[in-house]
């Protein structure tokens, strides 16, 4: 035991006092935190500068009518869509069409819209652009067209109307989120939050497996390896050594998670101070949110290390070792590509079952209990899984260590894999 | 008691057979040669008495313990690949290294500093292991192997890399540790090392022991067999394939194998009648060079 605890204390100690602990510290929670409101600032950005546009009207007389509901402004003052030209019923339908492809193809348009002659009886109207992901753009154009479609057809039925956008303005959708311990309003932050949480959690355990990893390949290729074998087991060495990197993330998790509620109290007393007898704003985190990352992120890494400490051991050099840990990262990176899954419906059984999945669970778990919380049984079970799991790997990878650790050249196959597990 | 006791020890990788049936007897407060071309078996027997490695069969005693992780505490072990941690300072590294030979870490750091004083390291103790020459480094690892104390020093190409000052003050301290009762087990390819410091040695091939015993009771089997020639002038006196049953040239010397009865006078003579200036002559045991050779070569035949 004592051996042990000299390895996980020469593991600690000369990764923490690194200067790479501390910027990883401070800097993996801002960067995600960062990355995410980066990409939504990005997404809901207003436009700055006018967009050119033609309307190649079929009906006839339609196109000032959908001018009238474009009428948005940009930052400078200038309007936002300039209608170079509205075609009023052209003689030819085709050579219109044919120009204003050649236009935006060109880019002396940005796009047109080809109202069709009976766009009345619900035939669609087309926008032809070089660029159909801007769905801010899009979208307006949409919801002009379509108010002026409800506008003529008013005007058909004998009711006339000037402020028509008005009259027909939609009511605004705010999302509550509705939770076992209350209700909070919900504007972007709490998506924010989830993804910053597992993108954190995702890091973590790459970071920490892969130095395990590390770890094991530098003993190996130092050939330190052989000097610590002749002073203590190989698997009190392996033992030292994960729990050693672990201490290191648990260190930054429990900095992170107290600085978290730090600000969470802070934020809440800064709040109420300002608006006495007001709701506190939502800075306040779930205790949930801070919990159970810690919890799968301890039998995460457990897992995920001790994997990662086999193949280690398995190669010889860092070449070797890109192809070999491919199947262990892959499994870490599907986590974050099955995120949508858990997003859109967190209690399908496709979620469900993803959750339970030991290689997985770390992640998808934390995610689902962050987008809804779901029953604690099927935490508990995952949880239960998960460890099962772990311990079964660990002593696999126990095995795979001892007799790979001493074992130089050709990387084995997994026949020999298979026979080092009976080495004595 | 015996520092070492292998008893008919057998050792498979699969199918391969590493070391077979191997008994070895190292008396304590000897330098002992562990010798034997490359692949023969070294390396895993003495990973097995280290206790790294377990025999199939038989069994081994260190110091009069069965081989276990508490043997291991009185072995001190300097492999044939050196290394150490790249970006830890000298002083952590063999703090460290010590502390896992169970030393107090404070024992351990007043060790430490004692040895780094004794081999001319006291002033790299705060730097890193990267920042020393190769020369330097190979000194900080031969501190690991001995700064516990061991009562059995395992050293594995000990001189390697070493300029000839710093292979003399190993050396000295080698002497020193076995004048203190230690025991050394020397693994090496380099005959003239073994010739001068070893007591006892063991000779294995393809994993058995082909010859083992006192050093100078097996040169002293071989007799006095071997002239040693040093000249200035044409070699062709040696042309004398009656008398000569192999000649080794060394460039400035030369060593000529008799056949067995002949005459070293006979050489001599010839050498005078050739004219060629003689400034050395001298009738010697066959050199551990050649034992080595012909007994590998006898077993591949």
């Amino acid at each position: 035991m004592r051996k042990i605890w000299l390895v996980v204390k020469r593991e600690y100690l000369t990764r923490v006092r690194t200067k790479g602990f501390v910027l990883s510290t401070v800097g993996l929670p801002l960067f995600s935190v960062g990355i995410f409101a980066f990409t939504l600032a990005v997404a809901n950005r207003k436009a700055d500068h006018p967009l050119k546009i033609s309307i190649l009207d079929n009906l006839g007389g339609f196109a000032p009518q959908i001018l009238l509901e474009l009428k948005e402004k940009l930052p400078d003052g200038q309007p936002r869509f300039q209608l170079v030209r509205a075609w009023d019923r052209p003689a030819s339908e085709t050579a219109a069409h044919e120009e204003l492809t050649k236009q935006v193809r060109d880019g002396q348009l940005d796009g047109f819209l080809e109202v069709p002659k009976d766009i009345l009886n619900g035939k669609e109207a087309t926008l032809h652009t070089r660029n159909t992901n801007d769905y801010q753009t899009t979208l307006a154009i949409g919801r002009a067209v379509n108010n002026a479609v409800i506008g003529r057809r008013l005007n058909d039925r004998g009711i006339h109307l000037n402020n028509l956008s008005e009259v027909i303005r939609g009511a605004e959708l705010t999302l509550v989120k509705v939770t076992k311990t209350g209700e909070s309003e919900e504007n972007g932050q709490g998506v924010l939050v989830q993804l910053s949480i597992v993108a954190v959690l995702y890091i973590t355990l790459l970071v920490y497996g892969v130095m395990t990893m590390r770890s094991v390949l530098e003993e190996k290729t130092t050939r330190v390896v052989e000097i610590l074998v002749s002073s203590v087991k190989p698997s009190h060495l392996l033992t030292g050594k994960i729990l050693g990197v672990g201490g290191v993330g648990l260190t930054q998790y429990l900095i992170w998670i107290c600085t978290a509620a730090l600000i969470s109290a802070y934020g809440a007393a800064v709040g109420s101070s300002f608006r006495p007898g007001a709701a506190a704003p939502n800075f306040h985190l779930p205790a949930a949110y801070l919990v159970y990352p810690l919890i799968y992120f301890l039998v995460g890494y457990l897992l995920y290390a001790s994997l990662y400490a086999a193949i280690g051991s398995m190669v010889s050099s860092e070449e070797e070792l890109q192809q070999v840990q491919m199947p262990v990262t892959l499994c870490l990176v599907a986590c974050f590509i099955l995120f949508p899954v858990i997003q859109r419906a967190p209690n399908s059984p496709l979620a469900v079952t993803l959750t339970m999945i030991p290689f997985f669970s770390p992640i998808l778990m934390v995610f689902r209990i962050t987008v809804q919380t779901p029953p604690f049984w099927q935490i508990a079970l995952s949880l239960a899984i998960c460890v099962a799991t772990t311990i079964g790997v660990i002593q696999v990878s126990a095995k795979i260590y001892r007799v790979g650790i001493l074992m130089y050249g050709k990387r084995p196959s997994l026949v020999e894999l298979l026979r080092w597990l009976r080495y004595t | 008691m015996e520092a070492i006791a292998v008893e008919h020890v057998t050792k498979r990788f699969d199918a391969v057979v590493a070391v077979s049936d191997l008994s070895l007897h190292v008396e304590q407060g000897a330098v002992f040669g562990l010798l034997g071309p490359n692949g023969a078996g070294k390396t895993t027997s003495l990973r097995m008495i280290m206790y790294i490695l377990a025999p199939d069969e038989g069994a081994i005693r260190v110091l009069g313990h069965a081989a276990s992780d508490r043997t291991q505490d009185l072995i001190g072990y300097l492999p044939e690949e050196r290394g150490l941690y790249a970006r830890m300072k000298v002083r952590e590294v063999l703090v460290f290294l010590a502390a896992l030979k169970g030393l107090s870490e404070a024992e351990a750091s007043v060790r430490v500093h004692e040895w780094l004083e004794r081999l001319d390291l006291a002033a790299w103790s705060e730097k890193r292991i990267n920042d020393l020459s190769k020369g330097m480094q190979q000194k900080v690892q031969f501190i690991a192997a001995v700064v516990h104390q061991p009562l059995l020093l395992i050293l594995d190409e000990p001189f390697t890399g070493l300029d000839p000052v710093n292979a003399t003050l190993i050396k000295d301290i080698m002497l020193d540790i076995r004048e203190k009762g230690s025991t050394i087990i020397l693994s090496t390819h380099r005959m003239e090392q073994v010739e001068m410091m070893c007591d006892a040695i063991c000779l294995i091939n393809h994993g058995r022991s082909v010859l083992a015993g006192d050093l100078r009771a097996i040169k002293k089997s071989y007799g006095r067999n071997t002239v040693r020639i040093e000249y200035t002038g044409d070699d062709n006196f040696l042309d004398l394939p009656d008398l000569i049953e192999k000649l080794n040239h060394f460039g400035a010397v030369v060593e000529a194998k008799l056949r067995p009865g002949a005459d070293p006078q006979e050489i001599l003579k010839a050498a005078v009648a050739r004219g060629v200036r003689l400034t050395r002559f001298e009738l010697v045991e066959p050199p551990l060079h050649d034992i080595f050779i012909e007994k590998v070569s006898e077993a591949h035949a």
